[in-house]
């Protein structure tokens, strides 16, 4: 989800709808599978083109809007999904939805499905956006985010590309939100709150928002390490995501991991790998 | 016609509310070039300050009020400086910038409220403030003391600081450091003077409107500020950024349209309309419906 | 050299952090001592509300390790705290479920919607002591329900406050789309209905409603005799302030619902609220040895503040526990825990006479069948008893 977020960003746009494409397709797809016995194959397939069709259509209008209208948009559609959701009984209303069936027929495999789903995906839109940011397309995005004017005079149509990564973003979203209900085996309004919002923001930006690796590091971190806080300290766990984001964005404005660290890195183990080749 | 009367002094109730903050939010705007998403959650912390004050000070009002304005004061002088060392370039709005900030500020402050006061329970002010008896009653139609006052002082606060910011020479100054500091100091505007004055007067207006607030609604709770961060927010983007006049037509107006759905339709699908209108003009009309005024 | 140091070092430091990220952690089985979890909201934006359950449970294990323990061990109720965040609640049952006997909570819905299939597919009771029927019966028969369905035990009660007041005549609802709250309003459409009194279309509450004059002038534009409230208890409490600076005056024509009774009705509400009317399980003004020492101990612990209304719940799910080790025979033994599972929660689902902290009820498969509710008048901050009220 954080890469959701972090691609639109790379043209400046703060995608907040993803959260809402979560919880369309999310909701979508249990209903599918528990009213009419979709497999959940179908029904994850379903939730990924549900995101990209919303995303595209929505696309077409803030492809190349200012950032506040996407973020108020993003906002727009996170309130009238979560009115339409609690006001349908037939995804359960208020109460929600919940006894999702167990994928495989058992718990174990159900558990090792979503497991392998889950890195399967990460591994393929990993891959996905390390093409894209050393591509043509990454380059003409990253100049977008500093100068779209100067973006524009270049040849690079704005729109259109922000139609792609904003199309993108939704169609990843999509299917997270089926994964993650699949996950709990329920689905709860509750879970797609702009609280979530904070936490995709925070991960983002202490990590660092000019690289995918930014996210890799700062979403187990992030969400990993309170678990070892005591209680109380835990407690307090949003006031210190909190705290973190304004001092990255203070002092380290592009997050830990810039493009800088991630070039260091990429020539360090270039040279470790060219030297131990000649050995 | 009685019921879309009362619905309508209702609506203007709910909207001074909003007029109340989009000020606020324009006046930071207009003087420090701060796009402050979680200037509500920083009234609702001012609330809350107000409250200790009144609780130990055996509901003193005037100590409350002090409270309210000084701790508003203070927020201002101290998140001021964490936003101009974010924004890339100063006399440009750096909308990403400062929103990212103020939304991590608005989640500090939410958090901090839910723990730290009054055991994350909803807070309640003493009903000196707001007033309990209608000033007029005829029918459905009802008018209380706290409605009035905060209308209008809500328009007193937009014609003041309109004719503060435009037909003033500090307000000039003000609008002068905030769009060109350096052509400022060329002409011989004191920065840090004139800087701090502009954040004082926007603390002193977060003050004014935590009481307010207090006595209009009569009670705060954590969440108080998300909840209408978001509507103050596209208020806002709807008028035009830093369009005082704008705001108050468009908060005023909002507020009758939400009160209008509520009665007449359903309230739980208020909040849906209302988005989905702000969504057409906001698609329609980036710059807002009166433009922008930076 | 150098480099390799750093890089070796940079792979644990990986390491660890992606551990960290599944929150590693083992919990030790005690043979000498009962060790029951209980999956609360100890952090978070109802922390004070988690508190309270806390509270009761340890309160219970607190009597028990006084009296003896269970089957002669000492028995310990450990805080788990899920933070009304439903993935750490899924995370923290999947640590319990590897040894754990039994379990309390969780707390609140959505917690127990996404961690509780995990305890039916471990085959582990979880006692959800304070949520309604209608979740609860999702994971039978590895919970059980405290409150009958709503269908059963809210339109008696309506009806009890409907015939108290018997010129009551047409009653509007100010509803909020929350979780099951859309059902109990409902549900009191039947007890109106049978206590023949006209149901006027229902007002819907804003999750985030700041102001209420809109819906209070739709609800009084219906002219009602009298007004249920299925909201949020700060916004209860503000509307009826505002009914009241409206005019209204027959404040025990108006009925708050059982979610509405809590801290923030009282202290927003103020004087406002003396005269009205609310439901609920718990009678504060019981007269037994066993309440008095509860309320007793709650009062000196929170500052002079009566028992949260739920603060019992735990408190008696954690005897009936008790319970049903001693009367199975269960030993605790690490080799029979799907066995020992099983019998417990096979004796909690159809308990017999078990004495609750106010009172005695059944359990028939997992449902309770007698157990009272109550009416109560708010008078300056405190609920006075108007009727019991029995399905």
């Amino acid at each position: 989800m954080s890469w959701a977020l972090y691609l639109p960003y790379r043209v400046a746009h703060l995608h907040f709808i993803i959260v809402a494409n979560m919880a369309i397709s999310g909701y979508a797809a249990a209903y599918l599978v528990m009213t009419w016995h979709f497999p959940f194959g179908w029904a994850l397939a379903l939730g990924f083109v549900l995101g990209g069709i919303i995303g595209y259509i929505v696309a077409l209008f803030i492809g190349d809007a200012p950032t506040f209208a996407v973020v108020i948009v993003g906002f727009t559609f996170i309130y009238i999904v979560r009115t339409v959701i609690e006001n349908t009984e037939a995804v359960g209303g208020t109460m929600g939805m919940f006894g999702l069936p167990n994928i495989g027929g058992s718990p174990i495999l159900h558990r090792w499905t979503m497991i392998a789903i889950l890195y399967g995906l990460v591994l393929l839109v990993g891959f996905c956006i390390y093409r894209f940011d050393h591509s043509r397309l990454g380059r003409a995005a990253s100049a977008i985010f500093v100068d779209p004017d100067l973006a524009t005079s270049l040849g690079v149509d704005i729109k259109k590309l922000g139609i792609l990564l904003q199309t993108f973003s939704c169609t990843l979203a999509g299917g997270c939100g089926v994964l993650y209900g699949f996950i709990f085996k329920s689905f709860h309004l509750d879970y797609f709150t702009f609280h979530m919002v904070g936490i995709l923001m925070t991960v983002i930006f202490v990590g660092g928002y000019a690289t995918l690796w930014g996210v890799v590091l700062a979403a187990p971190v992030l969400y990993g390490v309170p678990l070892l806080f005591p209680p109380q300290i835990a407690s307090w766990r949003i006031v210190i995501y909190g705290v973190l984001l304004i001092l990255v964005l203070v002092l380290k404005p592009e997050g830990f991991i810039t493009p800088r660290f991630v070039y260091n890195m990429e020539t360090f183990l270039s040279r470790r790998r060219k030297k131990r080749n000649t050995l | 016609m009685e019921v879309f009367i009362a619905q309508v002094i209702n609506g203007l109730s709910l909207g001074s509310i909003y007029v109340l903050l989009v000020t606020g939010f324009n006046l930071l705007l207009l003087v420090a070039m701060i796009i402050h998403f979680a200037y509500p959650q920083v009234v609702v912390f001012s609330m809350y300050i107000t409250w200790v004050v009144l609780r130990l000070t055996g509901n003193s009002l005037l100590l409350g009020a002090l409270a309210a304005v000084a701790s508003s004061i203070f927020f201002n002088m101290v998140s001021a400086p964490l936003f101009q060392k974010v924004m890339k370039k100063r006399g440009e709005v750096d909308i990403n910038s400062t929103m990212v900030l103020s939304m991590g500020i608005g989640m500090i402050i939410t958090d901090v409220l839910s723990h730290g006061f009054n055991k994350g329970f909803p807070i309640a002010f003493p009903d000196e403030l707001s007033g309990k008896t209608a000033i007029l009653r005829i029918g459905l139609i009802s008018i209380l003391p706290g409605q009035v006052s905060s209308l209008i002082v809500g328009i007193i606060a937009v014609s003041g600081f309109f004719l503060l910011l435009y037909k003033t020479r500090a307000g000039r100054a003000f609008r002068a450091i905030a769009e060109d500091p350096n052509g400022a100091r060329l002409v011989g505007i004191p920065l840090f003077r004139t800087g701090l004055e502009s954040y004082a007067l926007s603390g002193l207006l977060g003050g004014i409107i935590a009481l307010l607030l207090a006595a209009l609604l009569g009670s705060a709770s954590p969440d108080l500020g998300e909840q209408v961060a978001h509507k103050v927010l596209a208020v806002s983007i709807i008028a035009g950024l830093g369009n005082l006049a704008g705001g108050l037509v468009v908060g005023l107006l909002l507020g009758i349209l939400e009160a209008i759905v509520q009665g007449y339709l359903s309230g739980s699908w208020s909040n849906a309309i209302a988005f989905v209108i702000m969504l057409v003009v906001i698609l329609a009309k980036p710059k807002g419906l009166f433009g922008i005024k930076l | 050299m150098k480099k390799r140091a750093v890089v070796v070092g940079m792979e644990v430091l990986v390491l660890v952090l992606f551990v960290a990220s599944f929150g590693f952690s083992q919990a030790k089985v005690v043979v000498n001592e009962w060790q029951v979890p209980f999956l609360n909201c100890l952090t978070g934006p109802i922390a004070s509300i988690g508190g309270y359950l806390q509270w009761g449970a340890d309160r219970a294990a607190f009597e028990m390790n006084q009296a003896g323990g269970i089957a002669g061990k000492p028995v310990k109720v450990i805080g788990v705290d899920t933070a009304n965040d439903p993935q750490k609640g899924t995370v923290e049952m999947a640590r319990i479920v590897k040894d754990s006997l039994v379990a309390l909570g969780p707390v609140p819905e959505p917690v127990i919607m996404a961690a509780m299939p995990i305890a039916v597919e471990n085959e582990m009771m979880s006692m959800t002591a304070t949520t309604s029927y209608e979740y609860a019966s999702k994971f039978f028969p590895w919970t059980v329900s405290w409150f009958p369905p709503y269908s059963t035990r809210l339109p008696p009660l309506v009806k009890a406050w409907a015939k108290e007041f018997s010129d009551i005549k047409q009653v509007v609802q100010f509803v909020e789309n929350y979780g099951p709250w859309p059902g109990m309003a409902e549900a009191h459409v039947a007890g109106l209905k049978a206590a023949n009194v006209k149901v006027l279309n229902n007002v819907e509450v804003p999750g985030d409603a700041v102001t209420f004059g809109p819906l209070i002038v739709k609800a009084l534009d219906q002219k009602p005799d009298g007004i249920i409230f299925v909201c949020n208890a700060q916004k209860i409490a503000k509307i009826i302030k505002e009914l009241k600076s409206r005019g209204w005056t027959k404040m025990n024509h108006l009925l708050v619902f059982s979610s509405g009774d809590d801290s923030s009705l009282y202290t927003i509400g103020g004087d406002d609220i003396n005269g009205v009317q609310v439901y609920n399980y718990i009678n504060p003004g019981v007269d037994n040895p066993r309440w008095n020492a509860f309320r007793a101990a709650f009062m000196k612990d929170h500052n002079g503040m009566a028992p949260f209304s739920l603060s019992p719940n735990y408190y008696d799910a954690l005897y009936m526990v008790k319970e049903a080790i001693e009367k199975t025979g269960v030993t605790g033994d690490p080799k029979k825990l799907k066995e020992e599972r099983k019998k417990i929660a096979d004796y909690c689902a159809s308990v017999k006479n078990f004495h609750g902290i106010q009172f005695d009820w059944d359990m028939k498969d997992g449902v309770p069948t007698n157990k009272p509710s109550y009416l109560f008048e708010i008078q300056g901050g405190k609920k006075v008893l108007i009727q019991e009220v029995r399905p």
